[in-house]
């Protein structure tokens, strides 16, 4: 954030780690039970990477494993289906970039555009709500209205129109996973965006009002740039976890639309892996997947460094 | 709504696995998975060691007959009623006092220890036996941890269907006891309840030319599953099963029975049972020799061919064209679709009850095998004969294994006698009073006695009985008695092979499974399969023929 970055301390004088410690022991002691589960739920975890490298069996263990290098990767090289589901994952990022992402924002410009407490906390429930449903629940709502035996189409049918094929149609399948997701997390996305909002010194509003900018100049001078840093935070994020755009909502409809159209590269571990008894070649997709994410995150960040903006850290 | 599983739904989810095991291309066919060795049977070894069959003397003659199929295949016989005086098949207690432990699956609600109906039982076979149910959906990560401690029980239950999860073929011998010198031949002749199990459904517990499992449930009629239709609603408008005599028959009631803007689709998924009226092969054809896979046959593409069509006749419910297995037993029910392939566990009390519950008429029938073209002689692939196995730990004494060898005599005495009504419905006046006639739970027996425990580590062959449902057990056996003649063995059945991981891997052939799916789901067309199947065929189908070939056929044969 441009407008409100408190200075860092420029004081030349580095003090040695030991003073440093007796100073920050009660916020080091803090951070503590927040690394242990770091390392025990995220470090400690990725020893399962070496399976990538064996032919794995669960029954004679990790350490008995036969031992097979770079066979997983590439065989997986090889797999048409894994190039399939990599480029489904990267069209529907790309998808949900470009159609789901402004959404969250515009939002929450418009809810911070409300004046009445009471309507705007209606408001606010009524689309955080969706975010707390299951994808199983989801689903099965847009199936009861929008399904082939749906609401919809059997009223459709009863007045001899022809029905909308909406939910197994795997050419715009992109586009009902988005307004799935839309519909489902777009209401909790405002979240950081109105906090964001709400950190806006309202007397730029007020200065503004008075020289006489209109309500768009207001907006286009004062609150989108007020919002850039977290829009660009954001932005990196949702680079960097291009390649996760969810699990269970593919896995749900992978049999409705075809598992062409459905797979991306978490399912493609789970069936191609977990499902079928192949765990090394899943984790070997799943490994490859993660240092693409990591690539992806790094550039993106470096990117936010060079327009001049804080990205994931401050430089 | 039932709440939990007792003893006859389980045997339905029994059922489903068993016959969804029995369809998947070997992986579940196949125990082990270690990689080390390719246990199997030789054709002779497992001839010394599968025990004599002796029909039970001691019967209670069933109300409709067992029907004899070819080979092993026979129809399980059909009881409408109960004995007033059940007949003993054990005479004394069996056991001499041992204290032994036991470990079976359960699905539903562990009744209280030490209650009532385990110290009837304990009373009734002499021995301290301390039965533990444990978790039956967790039962394949529970049992691994027992096995690898080396603190396995000295009775368990190891379903085969988890064999794999098990590696059963590496705990026989090491840690499961070698039945074979007490069970082998005549030896059986001491246990005449153990006896009269069929032989078909011993030889799913002989591992490496050695007897180590005694089945639960046993019968010879373990076929995976049929294609059902709404009786009531079919004859209503006057469609009989037998009117259906090839695919294209099929298809032109299809189009009679479908009535979109009622919200009535005649079909809903057919294909997992439906494509053997092509001639598909199950798992395996030899053909000269050599192994041809379903995927390699005409046969398949034909068969994939007319459910291509059918998804695009719409004649299918939308809902199954867009893959919604869950709910099709509810659309079955309310009647939005009145045809609809599926195992045979479904077709039990519990369906009667739950479809009379949607409509009073409610009536499940099964349409006779047929081939697609009507000509010829249809097949039914014959599926496990036993899918629940019991083992005795291999640190028993030879005196301890002959006292619960007794115990499983008399826990699989047959229907109506006086031992499997203690078994199964415990005390009279306790756990269980006579409603017309029919043993019917009291609370304290629907708490201690439904759970099913004893029967996992043996049991009777298994029998049709539906109290209350009749018309379900009077159908259910006049469509077994006309289809029995029809039940074949596929290659390999009942050979417990043990496979690599990447073998069985290969052998799952995710993507053309999916791509088969999507075939008759209507969204690709059967060369979309074909490309798919060719790729499949010049990796993984290749390497997975070659093991087959290499450790299964040229050292072991078919099994037949």
């Amino acid at each position: 954030m441009s407008t409100a970055a408190p200075k860092r301390p420029a004081g030349p004088a580095r003090l040695n780690w030991r003073t440093r410690l007796r100073r920050d022991k009660s916020l080091l002691l803090m951070t503590v039970p927040a690394v242990v589960l770091l390392l025990v739920f995220n470090y400690v975890p990725l020893f399962g990477i070496v399976t990538a490298f064996q032919e794995y069996d669960p029954l004679v263990g990790v350490w008995h494993s036969e031992w097979v290098g770079f066979d997983q990767f590439q065989q997986l090289l090889g797999d048409p289906a894994f190039w399939a589901s990599l480029q489904n994952t990267l069209y529907l990022s790309f998808v949900q970039l470009i159609l789901f992402f402004p959404i969250p924002i515009a939002l929450a410009l418009l809810l911070n555009s409300v004046i009445s407490e009471r309507i705007r906390n209606f408001f606010q429930s009524v689309v955080y709500l969706p975010h707390f449903f299951s994808w199983v629940l989801a689903i099965t709502i847009f199936q009861q209205m929008l399904g082939g035996a749906g609401i919809l189409n059997q009223f459709l049918r009863q007045h001899d129109i022809s029905t909308w094929d909406i939910m197994t149609n795997p050419d715009t399948f992109a586009l009902l996973v988005t307004s799935q997701a839309v519909w489902k997390e777009a209401g909790w996305g405002i979240i950081v965006f109105l906090a964001a909002l709400s950190a806006i010194n309202s007397e730029l509003y007020e200065a503004a009002a008075a020289d006489g900018a209109g309500r768009m100049r207001r907006m286009w001078h004062i609150t989108l740039p007020g919002l850039r840093g977290v829009i660009v935070l954001m932005l990196v994020l949702r680079l960097g976890n291009a390649l996760s755009v969810g699990f269970e909502q593919f896995l749900v409809q992978r049999d409705a639309v075809g598992h062409e159209a459905a797979d991306v590269l978490d399912t493609f571990s789970f069936y191609y892996g977990i499902a079928t008894g192949g765990y090394s070649y899943g984790a070997a997709a799943g490994l490859f997947k993660s240092v693409v994410s990591l690539l992806l995150i790094w550039g993106a960040n470096k990117l936010a460094h060079a327009f001049g903006e804080d990205g994931l850290y401050r430089k | 709504m039932r709440s939990g599983l007792n003893r006859r739904s389980f045997l339905t989810t029994a059922a489903t696995v068993a016959g969804a095991a029995a369809m998947a291309p070997l992986l579940s066919a196949c125990g082990g998975g270690s990689g080390k060795k390719a246990a199997a049977n030789t054709k002779e070894g497992l001839k010394a060691a599968l025990p004599t069959y002796v029909p039970s003397t001691n019967a209670v003659k069933p109300d409709i007959a067992s029907v004899q199929g070819t080979g092993d295949a026979a129809t399980d016989p059909a009881y409408l009623s109960y004995p007033a005086s059940p007949p003993t098949s054990v005479s004394g207690v069996p056991g001499k006092g041992g204290s032994y432990t036991a470990v079976t699956p359960l699905w539903g609600t562990a009744p209280p220890t030490g209650n009532s109906f385990y110290e009837a039982m304990n009373k009734a076979l002499g021995v301290e036996l301390s039965v533990k149910p444990t978790d039956g959906i967790n039962y394949s990560t529970i049992i691994p941890t027992m096995t690898a401690a080396k603190k396995l029980p000295d009775w368990i239950n190891l379903p085969a269907w988890l064999n794999a999860n098990f590696n059963t073929g590496g705990l026989v011998g090491t840690q499961l006891a070698d039945l074979t010198p007490y069970l082998s031949g005549d030896n059986i002749k001491k246990y005449p309840n153990l006896a009269a199990l069929p032989t078909g459904a011993w030889q799913h517990g002989v591992w490496g030319d050695k007897l180590y499992g005694i089945p639960c449930f046993s019968t010879s009629f373990g076929i995976p599953g049929a294609t059902f239709y709404r009786r009531d609603i079919l004859e209503a408008r006057g469609i009989t099963a037998d009117q259906v005599k090839s695919a294209d028959d099929l298809m032109n009631i299809g189009k009679e029975l479908t009535d979109g803007k009622r919200g009535v689709w005649a079909f809903d998924d057919v294909w997992t049972y439906l494509q053997f009226a092509w001639g598909v092969p199950m798992n395996w054809k030899v053909d000269n020799g050599k192994l041809v896979h379903p995927f390699e046959t005409q046969e398949f593409l034909e068969a994939l061919d007319w459910h291509n069509r059918l998804a695009a006749s719409g004649y299918m419910h939308p809902d199954a064209l867009a893959g919604d297995v869950s709910n099709g037993s509810t659309r079955f029910y309310s009647g939005k679709t009145l045809i609809g392939g599926g195992g045979l566990g479904a077709w039990n009390l519990a369906d009667h009850q739950s479809g009379t519950a949607a409509d009073p008429n409610y009536r499940r029938g099964a349409f006779n095998a047929i081939t697609a073209d009507g000509k010829g002689t249809p097949v039914i692939y014959m599926g496990a004969a036993a899918s629940m196995i019991s083992y005795l730990n291999a640190s028993l004494k030879p005196e301890q294994i002959q006292e619960l060898l007794s115990v499983a005599n008399y826990l699989a005495a047959p229907y109506g006698t006086a031992e499997y009504t203690m078994v199964n419905f415990g005390v009279e006046g306790v756990h269980h009073t006579r409603v017309n006639g029919m043993p019917t739970f009291t609370e304290e027996g629907k708490k201690d006695v439904q759970v099913t425990s004893y029967q996992f580590l043996a049991a009777a062959p298994s029998v049709t009985s539906n109290p209350g449902g009749e018309q379900t057990t009077r159908d259910y056996a006049g469509w077994s008695a006309a289809n029995v003649k029809y039940l074949t063995k596929p290659p390999f059945w009942g050979m417990n092979l043990s496979m690599p991981q990447a073998i069985a891997s290969a052998a799952a052939a995710q993507n053309v499974n999916d791509t088969i799916k999507d075939c008759y789901h209507g969204k690709k067309k059967v060369s979309d399969v074909q490309d798919a199947i060719s790729s499949w065929r010049s990796g993984p189908g290749e390497r997975l023929k070659q093991w087959m070939t290499d450790n299964v056929l040229n050292k072991y044969g078919t099994g037949q």
